[in-house]
């Protein structure tokens, strides 16, 4: 699964330990979302889309873009 | 977060040294007789007792931890747990090969405790590069 997690988050100038505070998530654990090492589960995936106020998929999607 | 986790750790520590510290001193005792028949079974389980805490606070520290912390834990006790049961079974096949010497269960048991801790430690080190 890739995301657009890193771009968004620059877009609002927050630094991985922020977003994590705001997620209430560890900094690794964003890290690892950012850098597609680890995919949240649904819960965890449906708060950062709630966060950066777009649909689910507009964030995750299939390996290979938005339409693979 | 990080200091909520300290705290459970700091528990979990605190179990495990309790533990070891009575069982150091049940021994002594044992040793020296001082030990009424009626309380051993006692004195001798007292250790074991405390290990429960020890499991109690490691599932809360678990359960206190985020999605990929609480994975990264529950690889590394995999880890540890495979690692240390191939060793255990290693050892036991080369001891009733007469190839080593053949310990007691309570020896055999603090170096199956200190392997399960050092183990989950490196199981630690290897599942947090993975995710790093």
């Amino acid at each position: 699964m890739t995301n657009r997690l890193r771009v968004l988050r620059a877009e609002r100038d927050w630094s991985q330990a922020e977003l994590a505070e705001r997620l209430r998530v560890s900094r690794q654990t964003i890290n690892a979302i950012e850098t597609g090492k680890y995919d949240p589960s649904l819960p965890l995936a449906f708060a950062i889309a709630h966060l950066f106020r777009r649909p689910i998929e507009e964030i995750f999607y299939p390996n290979g873009g938005p339409d693979a | 977060m990080a200091c909520e986790s300290n705290r459970f750790s700091m528990r979990m520590i605190l179990w495990a040294v309790a533990s070891a510290v009575l069982t150091i001193l049940v021994a002594g005792l044992q040793e020296a007789g001082i030990i009424p028949p009626p309380l051993r079974i006692v004195a001798a389980l007292a250790p074991v007792a405390l290990m429960v805490g020890f499991f109690v606070g490691m599932g809360r520290y678990l359960r206190s931890m985020d999605e990929l912390q609480r994975l990264i834990h529950l690889e590394a006790l995999l880890f540890q747990f495979a690692a240390t049961m191939l060793l255990v079974m290693a050892y036991a096949a080369l001891a009733k090969a007469d190839v080593i010497p053949n310990l007691s269960a309570s020896r055999v048991m603090s170096f199956v405790w200190t392997g399960a801790f050092l183990l989950w430690g490196l199981g630690m080190v290897v599942v947090r590069r993975r995710y790093q």
